[in-house]
């Protein structure tokens, strides 16, 4: 096994450690802005490891560039999601919060 | 090993889809179907097959199951309950009647799944018709078996499945998309949304025109380019930006419909000359598909946009 492989390795699995970290925190936190959190770290850390990763093994310069604009792309979109399902469920509740003020 | 995983899963999901309790875990699960479908298709060679399983069955279809899913969060919120409490509580006559659409669904499916098993276990060996098309495939003008499938020797199933998409408009503009409660989307002025959208109108645009032009040599091809440019539509929509009612009514009715007739154009023009219908010459042939693939993929990414344009109630009352 060569060091190139091994780096591979470590990257996929720190990358699947995100995604599972992801998951877990999806299925046990206790709101949506918490929950939101956890699945966009999965997203953007776990999917920027394996991206890294699978750029190191297919190891072309074009692949490696197709595959870091994935990764920015995928950034951006779930970026935008996340902010825009945040965005709806505070001012969903606005009209709640600003009540019991009263 | 991951074949079996795959298709455990595949079968899971599938199953959680028709038993999750509630109908959001229903859609969600339908996505994730939807994936490990593709995943699967992956894993069997068939990447065309991949590529429009996930932008039509996960993508677009998981699109339309949201906006179905906030219409029913909305008809069964507690307000509209009251609204609508009387007739709810007459007794509801369930005759036997009621049934018959489900039990002729199930059994025409029952039906269809007999038949594909027969045909599975018919299965020639050999591959089929891997080798007839083969050695056809240089007189089709493309270079990708699949695409001389469906451009070129099988162009008459294409044409039909063109028209099978524009019928299915054409039921929803017949039901009117009925919308009962409209209500007006202060999400879509949002500058992030705004911004985003400018961004990833051309990448969307590009990335779609690049599945096309593809489809010659490789995995891609109308289908998959259509559904690209249709999310566009989508997303244009969703952030305000009312496609349909910027552009003429005519020249909605041209795009939608200009895929279906130029196909049809040629496949009438070729027969007046003394060749079967859908039968190209073989120099211009790869041009001819070009064509017609932008033109197809042209009037099915405007085709999904008016689906979802017809069937989102947001910003409803600015589309009529």
């Amino acid at each position: 096994m060569s060091i190139k492989e091994l780096i591979t390795i470590i990257l996929l699995v720190i990358g699947c450690f995100f995604f599972l970290a992801g998951t877990l925190g999806v299925l046990r936190f206790p709101d949506l802005f918490t929950r939101l959190h956890a699945l966009t770290k999965a997203d953007n850390l776990g999917l920027g490891f394996i991206a890294a990763g699978m750029a190191l093994h297919i190891a072309s310069p074009w692949a490696a560039v197709k595959i870091f604009s994935m990764w920015l792309l995928m950034l951006l979109a779930s970026s935008t999601s996340c902010y825009l399902i945040a965005r709806f469920e505070k001012e969903k509740d606005a009209p709640k919060n600003k009540k019991e003020e009263l | 090993m991951i074949d079996i995983l795959l298709a455990l899963l595949t079968i899971y999901l599938a199953l959680q889809c028709l038993l999750a309790p509630r109908l959001p875990q229903t859609v969600f699960m339908f996505f994730a179907f939807g994936l490990a479908l593709a995943l699967a298709w992956v894993r069997l060679g068939a990447v065309d097959v991949a590529i429009t399983e996930a932008a039509v069955a996960s993508g677009f279809l998981g699109v339309l199951f949201l906006d179905a899913l906030q219409d029913f969060s909305l008809s069964a919120s507690p307000k509209r309950r009251g609204a609508g409490k009387d007739s709810a509580t007459q007794p509801e006559k369930q005759g036997w009647t009621s049934y018959l659409p489900g039990v002729a669904l199930g059994v025409g499916l029952g039906l269809f799944l007999l038949i594909a098993l027969e045909a599975t276990w018919k299965m020639p060996e050999g591959g089929g018709l891997t080798a007839a098309v083969a050695a056809q495939l240089p007189q089709s003008g493309v270079e990708h078996p699949v695409t001389a499938v469906l451009l070129n020797f099988r162009a008459y199933d294409t044409w039909l499945e063109l028209g099978v998409i524009l019928l299915g408009l054409l039921a929803i503009y017949a039901v009117g998309g009925v919308k009962l409660y409209p209500r007006h989307n202060n999400v879509a002025d949002d500058p992030v949304l705004q911004q985003i959208m400018w961004f990833f109108t051309p990448v969307l645009f590009l990335f779609g025109a690049f599945l096309l032009y593809i489809g010659k040599s490789g995995p891609g091809g109308a289908f998959q380019a259509g559904v690209l440019w249709g999310s566009i539509g989508i997303l244009l929509h969703l952030g305000g930006k009312l496609v349909f009612s910027v552009i003429p009514r005519w020249v909605g009715q041209v795009l939608l419909t200009v895929g279906l007739g130029f196909f049809l154009f040629l496949g009438f023009f070729f027969l007046a000359r003394g060749a079967a219908v859908f039968e190209y010459p073989p120099a211009y042939a790869g041009l001819l598909i070009l064509i017609i693939e932008t033109l197809a993929a042209i009037s099915i990414a405007t085709t999904l946009t008016a689906i979802f344009a017809t069937l989102n109630q947001e910003n409803k009352k600015e589309v009529h």
